[in-house]
């Protein structure tokens, strides 16, 4: 424990001793994780917008003649119990009208001494999350009309099969792009505390030179190098809030069309801490890699 | 005692640094090593130290054969040795007590000990009004003194020193060659490579004169 606590000494008076070494490696290794952050941002919120578009997927059954009540709910509760299905909602002939009405807004007037016979009753059946894809609403259509005889079943398949492809593509685009930051990251602050400790490499022969073992030598460089990872996370995550919270918020809600600004978030809680051990994961394992070949006893 | 038996040191094929080199020193002996440049002074000293493996042969230092020692067990070697260098090689970002007090720190000696020998040493070495400062805020002859401050805070078996006084004016030589009278006569052996014959002359010791890579004299105090 007392030795820990030499090395950990060690490690920041190494870091107050060489400010500008230090500095270059926490800033390069913020710089790394704020574009990390950044994409994040982007992806996390384009995926949340997609999420919230997916929750428009619905099915809608054209009722011919409308049952009774009874009959009705009937209808609706066999509908309900798939277990697909997440809601049943019933729209009668009249509020047909009424929403067609609204929607044609100024034009209402053509449809003065036309009854809502005319258009007919339906069900909005909203499926579940996991089934809102091309071929699960299909088989739910299928089952529709074979189990409950619903003839007129309609979803909107070449958008529902478009959409579907776009989520792929960001899924894909997203692990790809990510991944290749995530190493350009690594690669950036790994040789940046590489060339630091290069720097500082007759250090490291001074003491190999009066006695220090391996360990002794190495240890508060690991320590320094998993404070600089972690002071680079640490900006990194606030950088990323500064200008998520002044600039990023409004951009992205435009570029997004997201109508509600609101519905824009910022990293989670989770990805956050997932960030700050990253940083420190790369400045460990930055100077590991070069002090294995800095230090030589 | 430091025993060489038939040591080789090539760093190429064709190169040899040393050619089958046998001496011996006995304990509390003062050595100088002489030679032109390139004669195999410092490879010498480096296998001493462990910083070098020789070729062949074998190197005995109160009979521990350094040859044989594994990376583990080198830096214990060194922990008896004190080793002084033309260009000092302080820490630079390190004050001149940090700097004196590392060869103590590293053997996990008790802070309160590490204060009071480095206070000592520093003393002896006429340094302790600067041990607040920097190594680079000083001259070249104060850092050699750090240096050797450095090499005696441990009281060294066995101290080597590589053309401690190669950079330093004539004045300043003789001080440095004082600290290491000191050493010697504290129970320290000292083996001091130099080209310096009026060094030599000043300080009449015994001398083992190099060339090529082999001894060509070994002469006594």
């Amino acid at each position: 424990m007392e030795c820990l606590i030499y090395f950990f000494l060690r490690a920041l008076r190494n870091m107050r001793q060489c400010p500008l070494l230090c500095g270059v490696a926490v800033g390069t290794a913020a710089v790394a994780l704020t574009i990390i952050a950044f994409f994040a941002l982007v992806v996390i919120n384009v995926q949340q917008l997609a999420a919230h578009i997916g929750e428009r997927v619905e099915i809608v059954a054209y009722l011919d003649s409308v049952p009774a009540s009874d009959g009705l709910k009937l209808l609706r509760q066999r509908i309900a119990a798939l277990p697909e299905v997440a809601e049943v909602g019933y729209t009668s002939r009249e509020e047909a009208m009424t929403l067609f009405k609204k929607r044609l807004g100024r034009d209402a007037d053509l449809l003065e001494g036309v009854g809502p016979e005319i258009l007919p009753a339906s069900l909005s059946i909203s499926l579940k999350p996991d089934f809102r894809t091309p071929a699960e609403v299909e088989r739910v259509v299928s089952g529709l009309r074979r189990d409950l005889g619903l003839d007129d079943v309609r979803f909107g398949r070449e958008w529902l099969e478009k959409f579907e492809a776009f989520v792929t593509l960001l899924k894909i685009g997203g692990a790809v792009i990510g991944g290749f930051l995530l190493f350009a990251a690594l690669f950036i602050v790994s040789n940046t505390i590489r060339l630091t400790q290069y720097a500082r490499r007759d250090e490291l022969e001074v003491m190999g030179l009066v006695g220090a073992t391996s360990m002794f030598i190495k240890a508060p460089f690991l320590i320094e190098g998993a404070l600089q990872g972690l002071l680079g996370g640490l900006i990194a995550v606030g950088l990323a809030f500064a200008v998520f919270h002044y600039f990023l918020h409004e951009a992205l809600a435009s570029l997004l069309l997201a109508s509600a600004s609101g519905s824009i978030v910022f990293l989670p809680l989770g990805f956050q801490l997932l960030l700050i051990c990253a940083g420190v994961f790369l400045g460990f394992f930055g100077s590991i890699t070069s002090l294995r070949k800095l230090v030589r006893i | 005692m430091i025993q060489f038996y038939n040591v080789c040191k090539s760093y190429k094929k064709d190169a040899a640094a040393l050619i089958d080199l046998s001496l011996k020193i006995p304990k509390g002996d003062f050595v100088y090593i002489t030679g032109p440049s390139g004669a195999g002074k410092s490879t010498l000293l480096k296998l001493l130290y462990a910083a070098e493996k020789p070729t062949r042969g074998q190197i005995l230092i109160n009979g521990q054969n350094v040859t044989r020692m594994g990376s583990r067990q080198i830096p214990f070697l060194r922990r008896r040795l004190g080793i002084v260098f033309q260009d000092f090689k302080l820490l630079n970002t390190r004050t001149v007590f940090e700097n004196v007090a590392f060869p103590l720190e590293i053997q996990g000696r008790k802070r309160m000990e590490v204060g009071k020998k480095v206070f000592q040493t520093l003393k002896l070495v006429g340094l302790e009004h600067k041990m607040n400062r920097l190594p680079l805020e000083l001259s070249g002859g104060e850092q050699q003194r750090v240096a050797v401050a450095r090499a005696l805070v441990i009281d060294p078996l066995v101290l080597i020193a590589d053309e401690p006084t190669g950079n330093l004016d004539p004045e300043v030589t003789l001080e440095i060659m004082e600290l290491f009278k000191g050493a010697n006569a504290r129970g320290s052996t000292v083996l001091l490579a130099t080209h310096d014959r009026e060094m030599i002359r000043r300080f009449p010791k015994r001398v083992l004169a190099l060339e090529h890579g082999r001894l060509i004299e070994d002469r006594p105090a």
